[in-house]
């Protein structure tokens, strides 16, 4: 085996490290680039087959969270959001209650008694072409 | 020369790229929450997941860590993201208070809304501690008259119903009486902004904390007597050597659990919880500056129990914005509705844990044990009081426990 001079070690280690630090340079690039920042929040909910949901039915969509209803008249839905501090009301006799501070709905979203002042907002739903529910929460 | 700079440089390059790396490795993978009161996305829960939910009024969900805590929502590093705090890990101090806390949906407002809790308790007697500091100013005779001209901040009312409009600032630093200076350096550790003692027997945190954390990261308004305590039951003042005094002893009752220089109790005063019977206006201040805590306590046996010729006061609910409504919604110890009786102070305002029975008797709920007192009105028994004699010690004659 040729004996490596001081002269080709020094040359060579400096190459490895030159590499090394190319390589994990090119690592943190990539990283940065390929950083994924927070997606924005969701505002549009695939409810799936508008078919599935029938007329006077009432869904609760904890994930949104709204009620969907489905009458005669159309499609609707009610967020569950509470419009005091944000909470998410709950079914409570023949409304909404708020768990956090007390707000009580009816039926419709209307403020029965505070501290919440403005009724529960109503949300845009969209039928598809291919018949599926979309519901918008912007 | 050129290639050993080259090498050096080389090794140097790898090392801080290596370190970066390792450093990156070590920062946690965030956990992210996104409350639906701000929108904004937040880290804190990467650390903090084990923290207890605060409140059944303050879920996590909804107001996230930031909206009270402050800090800097995406900051991985614990110095960083700790470094914008309000009030350290109270925000509460009454110093960042109205940040935290405050603001018009929450709890700083208008009065017809309920919501004037932090302006309540910045001009009460347990902020202000305005008659102490004229007692032992007028005593020591720095000022000629008992009235409230300083308290710990200088605070200003400009609706006042009392007359006073405004206190001074307290500073031990300007009297010149030695021992107002020394009140001023060992006897002002109970307002409720006050840092507490050394020693854990009555710890306790500052402003909102003080009365309604009763454990670690908890709010709540089923505040036990020990809470209390904490100020009001640790010791006391030996005015000769004007200094505070603290309590040694080991109680193992709850009778016993009194400092105080009496020695007699009516079964009320050792059963029941503090809250149970002073109103949230005598405790957290009715928006008014007071010269002193006998201006806005008024609760007493009669609130409750009536005189030999009155029953007690009662109402009815009707309105379904009752604060005693809401009141019960908090601290759910009885289930509340329209159309029930309840005790209401010689001030109107609710005494929301109690209900008025059929048999024309009345029920108490503990605000912090949920246990069931059944107490009867003074009218129509044998009863003897007067009735400009209504303080306890009167009712002691009778009803006392000796301990």
């Amino acid at each position: 085996m040729p004996e490596l001079s001081r002269r080709d070690f020094l040359k060579l280690t400096t190459n490895t490290l030159l590499t090394a630090s190319g390589l994990l340079g090119l690592g943190a690039l990539f990283r940065f680039f390929g950083y994924q920042t927070e997606p924005p929040p969701q505002t549009a909910f695939d409810l799936g087959e508008a078919s599935s949901y029938p007329i006077d039915s009432r869904t609760l969509l904890p994930n949104v969270p709204a009620l969907l209803l489905h009458t005669d008249q159309g499609f609707s839905a009610l967020s569950l959001v509470c419009t005091h501090l944000g909470c998410t009301v709950e079914s409570k006799g023949k409304g909404f209650a708020c768990p956090c501070h007390g707000s009580k709905y009816d039926i419709q979203g209307n403020v029965l008694t505070g501290p919440a002042k403005k009724q529960l907002n109503a949300l845009r739903v969209e039928i598809t072409p291919d018949g599926n529910l979309i519901l918008h929460t912007d | 020369m050129y290639r050993r700079l080259l090498f050096i440089g080389s090794a140097v390059l790898l090392t801080v790229i290596l370190l970066a790396w390792q450093q990156g490795l070590r920062t946690p993978k965030p956990i992210t929450l996104t409350p639906t009161l701000t929108g904004k996305t937040e880290y804190c829960i990467t650390c903090h997941a084990d923290l207890p939910e605060i409140s059944k009024s303050h879920p996590l969900k909804t107001f996230g860590c930031v909206s009270c805590h402050g800090g800097e929502r995406l900051a991985l590093n614990a110095d960083l993201a700790h470094s914008s705090m309000r009030g350290g890990a109270n925000p509460s101090d009454l110093s960042v208070v109205e940040m935290s806390c405050g603001g018009s949906n929450c709890h700083s407002g208008s009065e017809a809304d309920n919501r004037d809790h932090i302006q309540r308790v910045m001009t009460s007697v347990q902020s202000t501690y305005a008659g102490a500091i004229a007692n032992i100013r007028f005593t020591f005779g720095a000022q000629t008259d008992l009235a409230a001209h300083l308290g710990i901040n200088a605070i200003t009312d400009e609706h006042t119903q009392t007359g006073i409009t405004e206190l001074d600032a307290f500073d031990a630093a300007t009297e010149t009486n030695p021992m107002v200076q020394k009140f001023g350096e060992n006897c002002l550790t109970c307002h409720i902004n006050a840092i507490p003692r050394d020693g854990d027997t009555y710890t306790r945190q500052t402003g909102c904390a003080a009365c309604h954390s009763t454990e670690k990261h908890t709010l709540t308004t089923a505040i036990p007597y020990n809470q209390c305590n904490a100020c009001h039951n640790r010791g006391n003042y030996d005015l000769r050597a004007m200094t505070f005094i603290e309590r040694t002893d080991q109680p193992t009752k709850r009778i016993q659990d009194y400092y105080q220089p009496i020695a007699q109790f009516t079964q009320c005063e050792y059963t029941l919880d503090c809250v149970d019977c002073h109103t949230r206006s005598e405790v957290m201040g009715d928006g008014d500056i007071h010269a002193n805590q006998k201006d806005i306590q008024y609760v007493q046996c009669q609130t409750c129990h009536g005189t030999m010729t009155n029953l007690p006061q009662i109402k009815t609910i009707t309105d379904p914005n009752d604060i005693a409504l809401k009141m019960a919604f908090l601290n759910p110890v009885l289930d509340l509705k329209l159309g029930d009786a309840i005790l209401v102070t010689e001030k109107g305002e609710p005494l929301w844990n109690t209900r008025v029975l059929p048999d024309g008797t009345y029920e108490l709920i503990g605000k912090a044990t949920s246990q069931r007192f059944n107490f009867r009105p003074v009218m129509g028994t044998a009863c003897e009081q007067k009735p400009d004699e209504q303080g306890s010690q009167y009712c002691h004659a009778c009803h006392a426990v000796e301990r």
